[in-house]
């Protein structure tokens, strides 16, 4: 005789959520090249910055869509098992 | 004394036919008994095949439903980053650079702004999305680059599902 045991997992709390800080961007060319630093001087104290070329701009932004991506994704399949290891939707068909 | 012997026959014949019937009946009893308690464990082990069976069928539908549940979700995803590079594909941020910078400076960072506090709320950090702006948001109105617009500049929204790099 064969009986079907369902195995129970306990479903374990989520990791803490994320807490990002701003950042500011600053957007410079030739025309506004000496206004950029007077102003950025004034705001830091020092002049020393990163630059980032329009391109990396854009695959730096492409890099986050895909983080963000993923962790959505993963999320989405944490959240199928946590409902595949409970009985949350037999008990809503027997209503 | 030959009808002694014949009645002596009679009788152990008789006898016989007696203890058979007796063992037949005895037998009988048995393997009846044997056979109801088969039955009933047959019994059970259908209940139990049924059950089974049910309790199958109800977790291949509940997976089944799941699965196109989880399928969508996942597709959902995809939409952020199809967007965005749909968005960069058409815009020609080099040129918006050069000709207006304080405008795309204001969406980029309105835009980074939307979306960390998007992925904050998406964790399931709720204070994200009613933090306050960072002070060079508010100064640029609240990140639309309003300073030295330029007419052939697109002033387009801070929604960083459409437009987070621009």
């Amino acid at each position: 005789m064969t009986k079907i045991q369902k195995v129970t997992v306990p479903i374990v709390a989520r990791p803490k959520p994320i807490n990002l800080t701003d950042t500011q961007v600053y957007v410079v060319n030739k025309g506004n090249l000496e206004a950029f630093i007077a102003e950025f001087t004034e705001q830091n104290g020092e002049l020393a910055f990163v630059a980032l070329s329009i391109d990396t701009y854009e695959n730096l932004a492409l890099n986050v869509s895909e983080l963000r991506r993923f962790i959505n994704q993963q999320n989405e399949i944490i959240v199928y098992y946590e409902k595949a290891m409970t009985k949350e939707l037999d008990k809503s068909k027997e209503k | 004394m030959i009808k002694v012997y014949a009645l002596v026959v009679v009788v152990a014949l008789l006898g016989g036919v007696g203890y058979a019937a007796k063992s037949y009946y005895t037998s009988t009893q048995q393997k009846i008994q044997t056979l109801s308690e088969n039955n009933a464990k047959l019994e059970v082990a259908i209940e139990q095949s049924e059950k089974s069976v049910n309790l199958l069928k109800d977790e291949a539908a509940k997976n089944a439903e799941l699965s196109k549940n989880l399928q969508e979700k996942l597709q959902k995803a995809e939409a952020y980053g199809d967007n965005l590079r749909n968005r960069l594909r058409k815009l020609d941020l080099l040129a918006d650079a050069i000709s207006n910078a304080k405008n795309l400076e204001g969406r980029m960072n309105g835009a980074t702004a939307k979306l960390w506090r998007e992925l904050m709320a998406e964790t399931g950090n709720n204070t994200g999305g009613t933090s306050d702006l960072p002070f060079w948001l508010q100064q640029n109105n609240a990140g639309t680059g309003s300073e030295g617009s330029d007419k052939n500049t697109k002033s387009d929204s801070t929604d960083s599902s459409k437009t987070k790099a621009d």
